[in-house]
């Protein structure tokens, strides 16, 4: 057998290798629901829910934050995450979380949140509204 | 709506908005005349005119850096860009980061790069300077394409720089004539106010300005049927490429690593990944195109990699200006609405990559023989093929949303990217590794295998025995592919010391190969040791005990937390440092918060060694509250990294409120009142204070006395728990009848006396004792790191980029002497 054939199927084998383990790597947004049947770590997106209280006492535990969470289907959920709060977490639009459920609990490893950025908000900021009236 | 607005300077705009016409129909023209100046050859008059296109285009370019320059300078916040990436309190200096901050000002940032490498080709490239300016041209056109700012048949094209605020944005503001004086400008992003803002970007965008190159070259080859001559002139220009864009990659990972919080130099972020794409590609090229001259093998994928470099060069800039990455990325551009001529723009220059190599496909230069096992250009194809494999591994995961927008699907990316492209780039490492030591004992066509099995051998068995050695101190024998990547480095490193041996015993073409090979081996090495073995020093195990932790370890829910929480004055073990928190400053916007450490003798109990680290946060609301930026001690062989992650309140507050007294009381505690008699002591939070005595000479300023007014002094020393003395004395006064009282202070204390009453039936002195309520301690929630060996990392870069330059000094040496030769 040629040594380019060779090459081209190891070439090929490496690539198909690949793509199973991308398959296999990838994952997909989920909700709480699902979360609690599958009991492995995934996403899932939703929004803050401002009304109950953001729990974050690093004075008692610097690394312990909770809050609830709204998913995609509008189920509440618990969210627990073992660090500092992320500071701009009031102003998010969205989060995604990464973690898995334990008991009725969402433990979260991760938390990403998409946040009306200054920088993509076409907003002009006025400094006071009374200093329009001179 | 006809409104005279006040203080507006429109001027700057026009000229600024005619120069981007300007540019946009000067490369047009360039490129048409180039076209057809490599098409007809005879006629000087197209190249003529393609020089003309092309300087117009060049002055149009300064004349528009300079203008939105003078824009931002002057902050004239009527435009958007400057109202939207800074504003008036921004040093001089970043002005040059909010520059290109924005996508127009990125765009023009390559095209100005562009015209300094079109003025390069147009002086130097001779013979090639028609068909590879044409290419040049084709970019330089679709770039100034993104700057129009026109609407064109209803949809609009490009993003204009100069559009007025008032344009951009809608609001109600703006029927306000006097709007300006009433908007804030946005400011720049505050991670991007560091130093290496100022050069990651520049040196990265001549990165991929200078990709052009090689793909005008090999098209220009492919097109006019120079097949093989276009490799002697592109190949510096290659090596150039891919030492620049290789240094802005590195620069930026150097900015992460110093101003990001995400504690890490790599973190495989969509934007990370589609830079170093091109970078790896181009390297290939490079490799193969040595292979190609010396054996004649690989003209097709030597060319075929130089075109498809700045291809992906182009679907780089696709991913992270569409806004397609959004979810996926934390430092991609919003859309600006390009991203269909983005689409058009990596279209076009794929269709030539391929339409090229089909038209010409069987004139393309091949040779029958295959090449020998032992001959150095064999396994040069084998690593390009290596390298080209991790980008399509690269490449596919990072593109999972570009398959989400075509196909509909919702698939997410892996749950966890690192440990995802850590275990497939690791092992094309330790092909890569291996490849580049072995492949320099070969030489090209044939080797004796028995000389080859010697040279190698020696050098193999002295990189065991290092690497033996280097992974008992590294540490990282916990894990196999650590081990091999640990080893490999060792290998490519100890290899390429020995032929850099060579090359100073005379063998001195090999130098720059030699350089960067070891440059690119510890960067790998130092990669592997900081990335494997970094390891978080600030555990917090004091809030987590055993209960809590289910005796699971490893588990990542319930292993202690990796922030420390510390309180102002109190020293903390951690690890071998005992740390103190010990004050804030405030140097606006930031606040700096100075942690000292000190490493302790433990039998000695001295202070080895001790430094302040002060790691600062930008208290920014509108971006979302506190923005750490970590401060980092570098040793020689670690650096400890140190990142604020909250803070309490009062020292967040970046200038703070000087709090008006109004009445005077309202910042005390309910008062305790005492009845007393001189020379009674009572107690306070922080100490105890003496009633001395009355003092019956007092006087008061402003307010006449009569004779039958009373006035009465009361002597109190108060001593605070750390044996300080202080004195107040407030004064009772009895006048016309009626009973006033004057208070004293002990500020330093938070006391506040009132003599408040006399009681002579009781022989009695009563007073009024106010304290503040005992201030917060101030307290901050930070994370520290420690980060061993890093520092090969970014040695290996300087190395690696030294390395480059020498190859490009002899590639284009060797250009010379080979056209000397042929004329």
């Amino acid at each position: 057998m040629k040594k380019s054939s060779i090459i081209l199927m190891v070439i090929i084998a490496v690539a198909i290798a690949m793509i199973l383990v991308i398959y296999t790597d990838s994952s997909t947004y989920s909700t709480f629901t699902q979360a609690k049947e599958k009991n492995t770590e995934l996403y899932v997106v939703g929004v803050l829910n401002k009304e109950k209280e953001l729990e974050y006492n690093p004075v008692e535990d610097a690394n312990l934050f909770t809050f609830y969470m709204y998913d995609n289907d509008s189920t509440e959920c618990q969210v627990v995450f073992n660090g500092a709060k992320p500071q701009d977490i009031e102003r998010s639009e969205q989060i995604v979380l990464t973690g898995k459920m334990e008991g009725d609990k969402f433990h979260a490893s991760k938390i990403l949140m998409k946040c009306p950025s200054k920088y993509n908000q076409d907003q002009v900021e006025v400094i006071e509204a009374t200093t329009a009236s001179l | 709506m006809d409104v005279n607005y006040v203080g507006e300077h429109l001027l700057p705009g026009k000229i600024g908005q005619f120069f981007v016409i300007l540019s946009f129909g000067a490369s047009l023209l360039s490129l048409i005349s180039y076209f057809f100046a490599t098409k007809n050859p005879d006629e000087k008059s197209w190249k003529l005119l393609g020089r003309v296109g092309f300087f117009i285009n060049a002055l149009s370019v300064f004349v528009i850096g300079s203008t939105l320059f003078y824009i931002i300078y002057n902050h004239y916040f009527e435009y958007h860009y400057a109202f939207a990436h800074s504003d008036d309190q921004l040093p001089t200096h970043y002005i040059i980061s909010s520059f290109w901050e924005g996508q127009e000002g990125s765009f023009w940032l390559w095209m100005f790069w562009q015209v300094i490498i079109g003025f390069v080709l147009v002086f130097r490239a001779k013979t090639w300077e028609t068909p590879v300016m044409t290419f040049v041209m084709l970019c330089q056109t679709f770039l100034a394409s993104m700057l129009i700012g026109v609407e064109v048949l209803g949809t609009r094209i490009g993003s204009s720089p100069f559009i007025l605020l008032r344009d951009a944005l809608e609001a109600p503001i703006f029927s306000d004539p006097n709007y300006l004086s009433m908007i804030r400008a946005r400011g720049l992003n505050p991670l991007l106010q560091n130093y290496w803002m100022v050069i990651h970007p520049p040196t990265l965008f001549l990165g991929f300005a200078s990709m052009i190159v090689p793909f005008a070259y090999a098209a220009a080859g492919l097109w006019t049927k120079r097949y093989k001559e276009w490799l002697t002139p592109g190949l510096p220009y290659a090596l150039f490429a891919v030492m620049i864009l290789g240094a802005g990659i590195i620069m930026g990972s150097f900015w992460a690593y110093e101003a990001l919080n995400f504690g890490g130099f790599w973190a495989w972020d969509p934007v990370e990944n589609v830079s170093i794409i091109p970078w790896f590609t181009l390297i290939a090229a490079v490799h193969v195109i040595l292979a190609y001259k010396h054996s004649g093998h690989g003209y097709f994928t030597s060319t075929l990699l130089s075109l498809i470099s700045f291809v992906l060069v182009i679907y780089a800039s696709y991913l992270t200006r569409s806004g397609i990455l959004g979810e996926t990325s934390v430092h991609s551009f919003t859309s600006l609405g390009m991203s269909g001529q983005l689409i058009y723009f990596n279209l076009t220059f794929l269709a030539i990559t391929i339409g090229l190599l089909i038209w010409r496909r069987k004139d393309l230069p091949s040779t029958k023989k295959e090449e020998d096992i032992y001959s150095r250009e064999f396994w040069l194809f084998i690593g390009a093929l290596v390298l080209t494999v991790a980008c399509i591994q690269m490449i596919a995961t990072t593109s999972i949303p570009v398959y989400n927008a075509i196909f509909g699907t919702d698939v997410a990316p892996p749950i966890d990217p690192i440990s995802h492209y850590n275990k497939w780039q690791g092992a094309f490492a330790v092909v890569i590794l291996l490849l580049t030591a072995a492949a320099q004992f070969l030489k090209y066509k044939r080797t004796d295998p028995k000389k080859f099995w010697a040279a190698t051998l020696a050098s193999l068995i002295v990189s065991i025995l290092l690497s033996i050695v280097a992974i008992y101190f590294m540490k990282v024998y916990t894990n196999v592919m650590y081990i091999l990547i640990t080893f490999t480095a060792i290998f490519c490193i100890t290899a390429n010391i020995r032929i850099l041996g060579d090359a100073f015993k005379g063998k001195w073409r090999l130098t720059g190969s030699a350089v960067s090979h070891i440059g690119f081996g510890l960067l790998v090495l130092g990669a592997l040791v900081a990335a494997a073995t970094n390891e978080v020093i600030s555990l917090n195990e004091s809030g987590y005990i055993g209960v809590k932790n289910f005796g699971k370890e490893g588990d990542k829910f319930t292993d202690p937390g990796e922030n420390l929480f510390l309180t102002e004055g109190e020293p903390v073990q951690m690890g071998d440092y005992r740390i103190t928190y010990i004050g804030d400053s405030v140097a606006a916007p930031n606040v700096y918060y100075h942690i000292k450490y000190e490493k302790i003798d433990e039998e000695s109990g001295k202070v080895l060694e001790n430094f302040v680290l002060s790691p600062f946060a930008q208290n920014n609301p509108e971006m979302g509250g506190l923005i750490g930026t970590p401060a980092t001690k570098h040793y020689l062989l670690h650096d400890v990294y140190t990142l604020i992650t909250a803070a309490s309140a009062d020292s967040q507050a970046p200038l703070s409120q000087i709090q008006e007294e109004k009445t005077g009381f309202e910042d005390y505690e309910e008062p305790a009142t005492y009845q007393v008699n001189i020379g009674d002591t009572l107690r306070y939070r922080n100490g105890i204070f003496v009633i001395e005595g009355v003092n019956k000479d007092t006087k008061l300023e402003n307010i006449p006395l009569s004779p039958t007014d009373v006035i009465v002094g009361l002597r109190i020393k108060v001593i605070a728990g750390d044996q300080k003395e202080y004195f107040a004395e407030p004064t009772f006064l009895l006048k016309d009848g009626h009973a006033y009282d004057f208070n004293k202070n002990v500020d330093e204390q938070g006391l506040k006396f009132r003599f408040s009453n006399i009681l002579p039936e009781k022989d009695k002195l009563e007073i009024m004792v106010y304290q503040k309520p005992l201030p917060e301690k101030k307290w901050i929630v930070f994370k520290a790191i420690k980060f061993p060996y890093i520092n090969f990392f970014w040695i290996g870069t300087v190395v690696m980029t030294i390395g480059f330059c020498m190859a490009i000094y002899r590639r284009v040496k060797d250009g010379k002497k080979e056209a000397n030769i042929e004329s």
